[in-house]
């Protein structure tokens, strides 16, 4: 086994199927690193039980299993009994590049803890579906991820009836790499508007009230354009 | 006499029209009903000017079977024809329909403009 060059033990797992990659993480001390790399590279948590046993049972160390992780799933959370847990869950993982959340609640709190630089500068890529939160709280975690280059909005129907918050551009940023709205994204629409996102590529929801404005924003740097009409 | 906006009169938005987009290569309209909605058919004819635009595709992900000639079409060939003549594709500019039924009878004539113009239309059944 010793003998077997480590670029070949690597070239295997790449290849192995997903559900072996525990197994294979336990042939040798060889095989263990780049086998959990990939286990651990997506995980996803539907229930916060879930979210706190990760936390009470991995280890938070800077080149552990908690730094293979890059991208973090959360579903149908749509309130949390402990809204710290997952800033928690979000600080310990140091190479975390992509957040999907489908049907969760984004604690108010979290985006001063991405504002004060606790953790999120690596992250690029966030897909939201259905968020449970207000629009300051969503407008507010969106502004405060500095490496933010793809973002995908769908579905806000349930987000509280508030006063449109006020917006100030303390900066200018550049443009998203893509930027997809679809379905009932009209306040979203608006605030990024008005925070004067652009995008290289934009998916948008042909129904979104303030459309001729997101195009006229990104119109010096379109290069693709999606329109989908229901 | 007052210029009243469109939206009232008719209920359907006025046309806006968008600036240059130079950097605009690829143009996707994803239809999940037959005929483009006056919204969508507004969007996409405010765009004047795409220069580096290379193609334009029209998904049709809902499978819709049936063929009618609504205006909302007749509006879009004629754009389309416009994007071709400006177009500096070789070849023509190409035109996909992406999960179109099959069979040339269904689609044989649709955009006559934009054909006459130097259009090329390809059909990707993609599971018909």
């Amino acid at each position: 086994m010793d003998s077997i060059p480590q670029e070949l033990i690597d070239s295997i797992i790449d290849n192995v199927p997903e559900p072996s990659l525990l197994s294979c993480s336990l042939v040798a001390k060889r095989w263990r690193q780049k086998s959990q790399r990939r286990a651990f590279d997506t995980i996803s948590f539907f229930s916060e039980a879930e979210v706190n046993r990760w936390c009470a049972d991995i280890p938070q160390d800077s080149d552990g299993i908690s730094s293979y992780v890059r991208h973090l799933k959360i579903g149908v959370i749509f309130s949390w009994d402990e809204p710290t847990l997952l800033s928690r869950i979000m600080g310990s993982l140091s190479s975390l590049t992509t957040l999907s959340m489908y049907a969760t609640g984004i604690p108010d709190e979290l985006p001063g803890h991405i504002w004060r630089g606790e953790f999120g500068k690596g992250i690029t890529t966030v897909h939201l579906r259905l968020p449970h939160c207000t629009l300051l709280t969503l407008t507010s975690m969106i502004l405060s991820l500095p490496n933010l280059k793809e973002l995908c909005v769908e579905r806000c129907r349930d987000m509280p009836e508030e006063p449109p918050p006020t917006y100030s551009v303390t900066h200018q940023r550049g443009p998203l790499n893509s930027l997809k709205l679809f379905e009932g994204v009209d306040r979203i629409g608006e605030a990024l508007t008005k925070l004067q996102f652009t995008s290289r590529r934009l998916s948008l929801d042909v129904g979104i009230t303030n459309i001729e404005q997101l195009l006229l924003l990104s119109s010096e740097t379109l290069v693709e354009l999606k329109l989908c009409s229901a | 006499m007052t210029d009243l906006p469109d939206t009232l009169l008719n209920g359907i938005p006025r046309p806006i029209r968008l600036p240059l987009l130079p950097a605009l290569t690829s143009l996707v309209i994803v239809l999940f009903a037959w005929n483009p909605v006056p919204r969508l058919t507004n969007i996409m004819c405010s765009i004047d000017s795409a220069p580096a635009l290379k193609s334009i595709t029209i998904d049709n992900p809902g499978w819709s079977r049936l063929l009618s000639s609504g205006s909302s079409w007749v509006d879009v060939d004629r754009w389309l024809s416009r994007i071709a003549k400006h177009a500096e594709v070789a070849g023509g500019f190409p035109l996909t329909l992406r999960r179109w039924p099959e069979g040339k009878s269904v689609w044989e004539g649709f955009l006559p403009e934009f054909r006459e113009s130097g259009g090329i239309i390809k059909v990707d059944h993609g599971g018909w």
